[in-house]
């Protein structure tokens, strides 16, 4: 399965290039898919608290034509309810798809990918009772086939089938347990939701507002210009030629009505199986850029930051074990991800994944970018790229004459590396991360911008210029953009006074904490 | 961002959201096919009692003797659940057979028919049999005899009459041994005959008919 991660990247990639090109990046729904899922979970509960107060389990068919008849209100709301529940299945299958492509499917993230299964499922089997409710030729297919499906398992006595023969109306109960059923799957949703976010210090659970009320406009116009289709009242004695398919929340009713029951199951089952052991295959071993962060207790001062940043609740502080009087920051291997972001948030650089503390960054700086930039007759413009930046780009600003560095998220970045650079004669630094909302670190932008100029722990110190600096958004699809935000980096730059280059920097002592410096000394 | 690219993007966008929307909307209503072709379908439907073929004795006085009262019952019997053969004949040719048995794994529960055969539209002989597959005839008259109202005693007074009248109240609730439906129908397209069992006439007959 792990062959399908290259492909799957690309294809991303592309679909991403395709949306932020139309929209820009801020409004790329692609970067947003999963809180765009439980938006359309809030816009399928207001919408179905309407509907079924106007529902009756007595007559479905006729009430929800009824519903459907009125212009005013039950016609948009119907659709709305409808297309609200298609773009949850396409933005959850768009999610998981996200999450497998960047490698975000494994380890502390399995409770999330499982959890996201069953919500998918449960997500269909919302849409199907739903379907059912409205008793036209649609939903006598979609009933039957469950008959069909169920009648094969050994749980009822008497075959589903049979309720939809037609010697007796189809009795009130079987509407009143696919209501109920319709209506106590979202419960269970927002069991599966919280559990799905469970592992997260921060989640973010709905898109901007703005994108919201835009993704729901665009929706109410498609179902007041497109109303949901509502096939003829079903009846047992007619046999329909063609019934109107809801391809996006019932896609699965095609390839099973063509199966078996017994096959259809072994191969519904098969396709849990494989997406539920997508943790398993696409595991990797926690060593090199996958390696959990890790302590150094002699560094650490206790100031209790990295387990503020930390995205994933990873760190803790406990007692030390030396009689220094500060609590030490612990990390929990199971629960890391190795994103990088605390090597960003820890002044003394005493923490990180292998080869990402601030101290690893420095070396790292050193033995690279800032080679390049002493051997450079007219310093250039340093842009601190993230690794996940598309090529395209990085070519770009390299032709644009940008000495690039690159880094695994600029999450991780640690101030001091900035600082570095422009203290060895960088005449500006412009730090390009991904657009916040699709950060593999989740907060790498954000805490990024809060400690260069917000003052956040570990801040970038006032002693660096701030007009050499910059935080610029690299989305793919918007070279433009990137492009732009360089340009005027540059021309701003340039009109600055040229900087010194200070001999011997060592930013590694300085920001030794002051135990250490002594035992130094 | 100049104007003329701020222009440019609200139109992508607009065009591109409303190819999503246009998409979706299609992708949710696109009409398949059900039942593609033109036959009519003969739906057979109903569920009844299988019949309990039993062999039963009467226990003698000694055999009584040697159980506690609560235990002395007179007749006892052993059998099974009757299992029945359906078939069905369109025009003299076999559209179907089957083999039915009650519900559960012991086949103690009520059986359930649902068979469903497409048939060409138009006027069609219809001949359905359904009988039970097992030769064996219940000892039924093994409660009849000779428990002379009064043996039993106490609370368990009429216990015997009582056992005999359980037993032919479900032998007649039973399905019976055999049924039969023969007749020329008119099945037009797309529409479904249903064949059912009308537990009051004890007989197959075509749903809606009187
Ligand atoms: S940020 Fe650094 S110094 Fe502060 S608690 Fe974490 S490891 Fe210790
Ligand atoms: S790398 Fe650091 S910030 Fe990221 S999950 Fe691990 S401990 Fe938390």
């Amino acid at each position: 399965m792990r062959i399908l991660e290259r492909p799957a990247r690309r294809a991303l990639a592309a679909l991403d290039a395709l949306a932020t090109s139309a929209y820009g990046w801020a409004w790329n729904p692609l970067h947003q898919t999963g809180t765009v899922a439980v938006a359309m979970l809030l816009a399928l509960l207001a919408t179905g608290l309407y509907l079924v107060l106007v529902y009756r389990l007595g007559a479905p068919a006729a009430s929800v034509a009824r519903i459907a008849a009125d212009p005013w209100l039950g016609a948009w709301i119907r659709s709305l309810h409808r297309y609200a529940s298609d773009l949850f299945v396409v933005a959850a299958a768009l999610h998981a798809f996200r999450l497998f492509a960047q490698r975000r499917s494994w380890g502390p993230r399995t409770l999330a990918w499982i959890s996201g299964c069953g919500l998918f499922l449960i997500g269909l089997a919302c849409a199907w009772t739903g379907y059912v409710m409205a008793w036209d030729t649609f939903g006598e297919r979609l009933a039957r086939e469950g008959a069909r499906l169920f009648d094969v398992l050994p749980i009822f006595s008497e075959p589903l089938s049979r309720i939809f023969a037609g010697d007796r109306p189809v009795p009130g109960a079987f509407f009143f347990v696919n209501l109920f059923v319709h209506i106590v799957l979202p419960l269970a949703m927002g069991i599966g939701l919280w559990l799905h976010v469970s592992r997260l210090a921060r989640p973010t659970l709905l898109p901007p507002k703005r994108l919201i009320w835009a993704i729901v406009g665009a929706l109410t116009v498609a179902a007041i210009a497109f109303p949901a289709a509502l096939g003829p009242a079903a009846d047992s004695f007619t046999l329909a030629e063609r019934t109107p398919v809801d391809l996006v929340a019932a896609w699965w009713l095609p390839l099973s009505e063509r199966l078996p029951a017994g096959v259809a199951w072994s191969a519904a089952l098969a396709a849990l199986i494989a997406a539920l052991l997508v943790p398993r295959v696409t595991r990797r071993p926690r060593e090199g850029s996958w390696a959990p962060s890790h302590v150094d207790p002699r560094l650490c001062t206790g100031c209790n930051q990295c387990p503020q940043d930390c995205p994933w609740d990873a760190i803790t502080m406990v007692p030390r074990d030396d009689d220094r009087p500060s609590l030490v920051a612990l990390v929990d291997p199971a629960r890391c991800v190795s994103c990088g972001i605390c090597a960003g948030s820890c002044a003394p650089m005493g923490v990180g994944p292998a080869g990402l503390t601030g101290r690893d960054q420095l070396t790292a700086l050193r033995s690279c970018a800032l080679t390049a930039l002493g051997a450079a007759v007219d310093s250039p413009i340093v842009a601190v790229c993230c690794a996940q930046a598309p090529v395209t780009h990085v070519a770009a600003l390299r032709a644009r004459g940008a000495l690039v560095h690159q880094v695994p998220c600029v999450g991780n970045l640690h101030s001091s590396v900035v600082e570095l650079l422009v203290r060895q004669g960088a005449p500006g630094v412009i730090v390009c991360g991904c657009p916040p909302r699709d950060c593999v670190g989740r907060e790498g932008p954000k805490w990024l911008a809060e400690r260069f100029f917000n003052e956040r722990e570990a801040e970038l110190q006032p002693r660096v210029e701030r007009d050499r600096v910059r935080i610029a958004t690299m989305a793919g699809g918007d070279l433009r953009g990137t492009l732009a935000a360089y340009d005027d980096f540059a021309r701003h730059v340039a009109a600055l006074r040229r900087p010194e280059r200070e001999a011997n920097v060592e930013l590694q002592a300085e920001c030794a904490p002051p135990a250490l410096a002594e035992d130094a000394s | 961002m100049s104007s003329a690219h701020r222009l440019a993007r609200v139109a992508s966008a607009a065009v591109m959201t409303i190819v999503a929307i246009m998409a979706l909307a299609r992708a949710t209503a696109l009409p398949l096919a059900y039942h593609p072709s033109p036959a009519a379908r003969l739906r057979l439907s109903f569920s009844a009692r299988p019949e309990r073929i039993e062999v039963c004795r009467t226990l003698s006085a000694e055999e009584l003797a040697q159980r506690p009262e609560h235990m002395r019952q007179r007749v006892e019997c052993d059998g099974k659940f009757a299992s029945y053969r359906l078939r069905i004949d369109v025009d003299g040719r076999p559209a179907g057979e089957s083999v039915v048995r009650g519900a559960g794994l012991r086949h103690d529960r009520p059986l359930y028919v649902l068979r469903e055969y497409d048939i060409p539209p138009g006027r069609h002989a219809v001949h359905v049999t359904f009988e039970r597959r097992e030769q064996t005839d219940d000892d039924a008259e093994a409660f009849a005899p000779a428990v002379a109202v009064g043996a039993d005693t106490g609370i368990f007074a009429g216990r015997a009459q009582r056992e005999a009248a359980e037993h032919a109240r479900r032998a007649e609730a039973a399905i019976p041994k055999r049924l039969q439906f023969d007749t020329t129908l008119v099945f037009a397209p797309r529409r479904v005959t249903l064949l059912t069992f009308d537990a009051e006439r004890r007989a197959l007959r075509l749903f809606g008919a009187l």
